[in-house]
């Protein structure tokens, strides 16, 4: 069975949203991390990271990827699929994509 | 994976219950001028675990979690605000004693309780208007966000923020404290207390199809919030009343309507569906409300609720001793409204010809023009005295003042039984 890395975007400042609807998104995404073909899953930490670029000399360190998007990645998941047309069918119903936020599908060499 | 999630589900409601609890925990600790701040804090915890739980699991203690994290956004935003100038490192020292007593401290539960009772007095403040308490008390106490306090109230959501904005802004103005008043400032405000915490029940009981379930748990919020009064120091044989009130009409709510969201008559209610556990709550504050030589309309309409749900286990409704209820809550009382509901009970003692002048008598009532059930009662007590034509018109006056679709439906069925009849 092949891999597929789910890359979690979101927008940096989504709308604000009462308890219950946090507590029922946060329920939601519990439950689709249950699915039995979910490797894995790890939240990326809150701050922009740091970008290595080869410059002459030595490689050049600067703070965050200052992406032009406005879309942070901020976490992954891990899944099992046959193939990128499962893997996007099983993505679908991601509550992640009802909270606003993008999922970017990638299969993992094998 | 490493760091298995929790399989069990969170306790229903928890995110809202324990935004109450904090903001009103925060708002004592920062003053009750900050309390957008405490909301805005509080928020932000609720954004970081729907940030880290997704993949890290629930905490074993996700209410402690929340608790913890909130404190110290608290702490970060008392030291970034220049507006608490040299009472920073005090209140910064309090924050951080009150972050680490949710562990250790058994009186946690109660010193919280007193934080909340605290906060829902400050609400119903009556410098407020009596909106504003309503939403203020739905919102910073409730944990009930602004769309949801609208739809309940079916209003505009902007109308809604705009009147917490202004709410929290007369707080801060008159420099309204978190105090608990005493004497005969005590007695008022638990009765403002209580009248929006009524209103906060009946918003969600009038109209509860069983589809909205905001509205639902607008009536557990209010019962909540009078378990919370009743059990505290303040409370008085109306607070009681009140609690014994809500609990026995909210246990019938689950028998209330039909698969299609239609209201049933009380006397056609499956009765194992009423909630037995809140008929015993119901009847226990009843019994306490008896202390003292109070009688309040909370009283009266507990015991006319008490009447109803007894009928759970003798299967027959005393309607003489609801009868005798609504001639001393209209003592009480004397409004349109109660003098219809009264009709109901003579037409159910003395018979519909009994009942027909009393409602007659309301129709010019302004309280009542276009008030359907007003047409609806005259409807029902004309099909009983074999006057269908009549009654038909009344049903189908009735139908023009209608908003919702199961009343329409409730009436559509009444004219078919008029043209059954005829």
């Amino acid at each position: 069975m092949a891999q597929f890395m789910l890359l979690l975007y979101q927008t940096p400042n989504p709308p604000a949203r009462s308890p219950e609807e946090m507590q029922r998104s946060l329920e939601k995404y519990m439950a689709w991390m249950k699915k039995p073909f979910t490797v894995d899953g790890k939240r990326l930490a809150g701050d922009a990271g740091k970008v290595i670029r080869p410059a002459a000399g030595q490689p050049r360190t600067t703070d965050g990827p200052f992406s032009e998007s406005k879309e942070v990645l901020g976490g992954y998941y891990l899944i099992e699929a046959a193939n990128y047309d499962e893997a996007v069918a099983r993505t679908l119903d991601h509550p992640h994509l009802e909270a606003g936020g993008t999922v970017e599908v990638r299969q993992l060499w094998s | 994976m490493t760091g298995e999630p929790e399989s069990g589900p969170l306790i229903e409601h928890l995110f809202r219950r324990e935004a109450g609890r904090m903001v009103a925990r925060l708002t004592r600790l920062l003053g009750p001028a900050h309390v957008g701040l405490a909301e805005d804090t509080v928020q932000e915890a609720m954004a970081r675990a729907l940030a880290t739980w997704p993949y890290a699991g629930i905490p074993p203690n996700p209410g402690a979690w929340l608790f913890r994290v909130a404190h110290n956004l608290a702490i970060d935003a008392v030291r970034r605000h220049a507006v608490f100038g040299e009472k920073t490192s005090a209140i910064v020292a309090d924050i951080e004693r009150s972050a680490d007593g949710r562990q250790e401290n058994p009186d946690i539960e109660e010193e919280l309780a007193d934080d909340e009772l605290r906060m829902i007095v400050m609400c119903c403040h009556p410098v407020l208007s009596r909106d504003a308490r309503v939403a203020l008390s739905l919102k910073v106490v409730g944990g009930f966000g602004v769309r949801e306090i609208a739809r309940a109230f079916m209003v505009e959501e902007a109308t809604i923020a705009q009147r917490l904005v202004r709410a929290k802004r007369q707080l801060r103005n008159r420099q309204i404290k978190l105090e608990m008043p005493s004497g005969a400032a005590l007695v008022e405000r638990l009765d403002s207390v209580l009248e929006v915490v009524y209103l906060i029940f009946n918003e969600g009981y009038a109209a509860a199809s069983g589809v909205d379930l905001v509205r639902l748990d607008l009536c557990g919020e209010a019962l909540r919030l009078g378990c919370l009064i009743a059990g505290s120091s303040i409370a008085t044989p109306t607070v009681h009343a009140l609690v014994s009130l809500m609990a026995l009409q909210a246990a019938r709510l689950p028998a209330r309507v039909d698969t299609l969201g239609d209201l049933i008559p009380l006397e056609e209610q499956d009765r194992d569906r009423w909630d037995r556990a809140l008929i015993a709550l119901g009847f226990d504050h009843f019994d306490r409300s008896m202390a003292g030589m109070t009688v309040s309309e909370f009283h009266v309409q507990a015991a006319i609720a008490a009447t109803y749900a007894r009928a759970i286990d003798s299967g027959v409704i005393d309607w003489a001793m609801i009868l005798q209820c609504y001639d001393e809550l209209q003592a009480l009382n004397p409004s349109p409204v109660v003098a219809l509901n009264r009709a109901v009970a003579v037409a159910k003692v003395h018979g519909a010809s009994a009942a027909l002048p009393i409602v007659d008598a309301l129709e010019n009532e302004q309280a009542l023009h276009e008030y359907y059930l007003l047409l609806a009662v005259r409807g029902q007590l004309l099909l009983d005295l074999g006057r269908q034509t009549e009654a038909a018109d009344a049903f189908r006056d009735a139908l023009l003042c209608v908003s919702t679709e199961p009343e329409r439906r409730f009436l559509s069925r009444k004219l078919t039984a008029c043209a059954m009849a005829q």
